[in-house]
């Protein structure tokens, strides 16, 4: 059984009114394993310290994000502070800090040997840059909760299923040898934030670490996980970290607003097998998951209860509980979904399915090529 | 953008007197393909590895041996740039001319040096891409007004434009390709299409 690290004051990491970005999502996720028995019982985490913000962000930066969230606080767009993506609330700060203390204890229970597995329900900021707040990222937990594993002494590989590139956590590490990222996202040419292209192989002695696949918007979840397959389990044999880190965002899902990928909630159930194979096979079983984006209410409630269950080894339950789906009536919308898992086929046939498949296959393909010489 | 803001400052130099296998070496050590050559602390001519390579090759005639003096070699006059040209000045003057670098001059004084890799670097941040961001890609007609629409448009919503760029197509309209500062470039999409403006990037979400 995994750690569950949770906080109720999560929920002041929020950007308010209409914002996609809602701490809502964590809450219909408790809400949907407490109604159907079972119930989190989560370690609440320290807030983040300055000193811990601090060996990832700058200290202008800390001031500056402190100062927009007081009350009647001072904008800072230099900084992407109080732009429509990341709007500030009075309390973001102390939230945001919350949610970075969250994935930093995870990490420190993982190095300390007290958990093997750790599921923090929150985080997951991977936008986030040394000095910029950038896609509903206001402070980079991930890469903070990295640099804690490797001054450990602990080489980490980090994954990110988010639909959108990892890019601050890529660039904040893109020196580092000791840690391999992975992205896997839609093309940067269609979607923020335009970056994580295949020649973004890391800099100095992290070249050859860092490891995009841009694929094609509509890629399904058989393509999706031909690509996990055929990249992401050779590169971690090739590896071999201490850690995997997992930023498991929802937003690939068919259902999301914000971008255009198609995985089901049968590709993430199979997905998050494989993760945790992974795990067992390379790194002890040591493994921190975040949650991340995820932006469609039908949707990523159901994909992270999947996401708990599966990490946990309890079996999927099949009909969403009447009570769950009457108290967030107004989040799920008409036609509400009356199941965990998606119906099947729930979408119209993809027309170009088979040209995306091998456009995909390709990208994994030249991956491979440029990293053969770099391996070895 | 002028071209002081993306030129190399202090750039590694040669003097005039110094061997084609010394400049070679210099280039090697550096990681560079040009070198500016110096006679009495004044810009005298210009070497590029090229010119290095074809001096020297075992298939010309009469190749230059190795200890040849740069100055047998170097290429003079040398064309050069202002550290207040627009980098776009700059540009055109390479690409007229068919070479790799401008040496910046003030007065006479050697103060930086311009390739075309800088020039590369210059257009990743007059596009935006530097930044994280989003593309939308707009077709308008050609005629007054209709950038201060789509602009007062996306002032509207409060949206900051990271980049803004426009060039003619082949059917006599003017794309205009925005880089945004926001993770969702689709509501735009939207509202643009909504407003009566030819959204054509991202492609599946184009109003055609």
């Amino acid at each position: 059984m995994p750690v569950v690290v949770y906080h109720p004051g999560y929920a002041s990491y929020r950007f308010g009114g209409e914002h996609p970005f809602s701490p809502v999502r964590m809450e219909m996720v408790l809400d949907l394993l407490r109604e159907t028995g079972n119930p989190v019982r989560p370690v609440e985490p320290p807030a983040a310290t300055d000193e811990e913000l601090l060996t990832v962000h700058t200290a202008r930066y800390l001031e500056a994000v402190a100062a927009a969230s007081r009350e009647g606080g001072a904008p800072s767009p230099v900084f992407g502070l109080d732009t429509p993506d990341n709007p500030i609330l009075p309390g973001l700060d102390e939230g945001a800090r919350l949610v970075v203390g969250g994935t930093l204890h995870g990490a420190r229970l993982i190095a300390d040997g007290e958990a093997r597995q750790v599921l923090q329900l929150g985080g997951g900021l991977h936008h986030a840059m040394p000095e910029l707040a950038s896609g509903f990222c206001i402070y980079n937990d991930l890469a903070i909760a990295i640099r804690e594993l490797v001054s450990r002494g602990l080489t980490v590989a980090y994954l990110d299923i988010d639909v959108h590139h990892g890019d601050g956590v890529q660039q904040i590490l893109y020196t580092d040898e000791k840690v391999m990222t992975i992205s896997l996202h839609e093309s940067g040419e269609y979607l923020f934030p335009g970056t994580g292209w295949l020649h973004e192989l890391g800099m100095s002695s992290g070249h050859g670490f860092k490891l995009n696949v841009p694929l094609e918007p509509f890629t399904e979840g058989d393509s999706y996980l031909e690509v996990v397959e055929r990249l992401v389990e050779p590169a971690l044999a090739y590896f071999r970290p201490d850690v995997l880190v997992v930023q498991a965002g929802a937003d690939a899902h068919w259902c999301d607003p914000l971008a255009d990928l198609m995985l089901t909630t049968q590709t993430y159930e199979k997905l998050f097998r494989a993760i945790l194979d992974f795990a067992e096979l390379f790194t002890g079983g040591r493994l921190l998951v975040t949650l991340g984006g995820g932006y469609s209410l039908r949707a990523t409630p159901r994909v992270w209860t999947i996401l708990h269950l599966t990490l946990s080894g309890l079996p999927l339950f099949d009909e969403l509980p009447a009570p769950w789906l009457e108290r967030w009536s107004a989040q799920l919308g008409d036609d509400p979904p009356a199941r965990l898992h998606d119906p099947p086929s729930p979408y119209e046939p993809i027309p170009r399915w088979e040209e995306i498949n091998r456009h995909n296959r390709l990208m994994v393909q030249r991956l491979q090529d440029a990293v053969s010489m770099l391996w070895l | 953008m002028l071209v002081r803001e993306i030129m190399h400052p202090d750039p590694v130099t040669i003097a005039a007197g110094a061997s084609l296998q010394e400049a070679y070496a210099l280039m090697q050590e550096r990681g560079i393909r040009h070198l500016p050559v110096m006679e009495g602390g004044r810009l005298a001519g210009i070497v590029t590895d090229r010119d290095l390579r074809l001096a020297t090759s075992a298939l010309s005639p009469s190749p230059f041996p190795p200890d040849t003096g740069l100055a047998e070699i170097m290429r003079r006059p040398v064309h050069t740039a202002d550290p207040l040209d627009p980098v776009e000045v700059a540009a055109r003057t390479m690409r007229e001319l068919k070479i790799g670098c401008l040496p910046v001059l003030e007065d006479t004084r050697l103060v930086g040096i311009v390739t075309g890799i800088d020039l590369l670097d210059a257009m990743l941040r007059l596009t935006g891409v530097h930044r994280p961001s989003g593309r939308l890609e707009v077709c308008v007609p050609d005629r007054p007004g209709e950038l201060a629409r789509l602009t007062g448009l996306l002032s509207s919503r409060n949206v900051n434009i990271q980049s803004i760029l426009s060039y003619p197509d082949a059917d006599g309209n003017v794309r205009i390709v925005l880089r945004i500062a926001s993770i969702d470039t689709r509501p735009l999409a939207e509202a643009l299409c909504g407003a009566g403006f030819d959204v054509v990037w991202p492609p599946h979400h184009a109003c055609r």
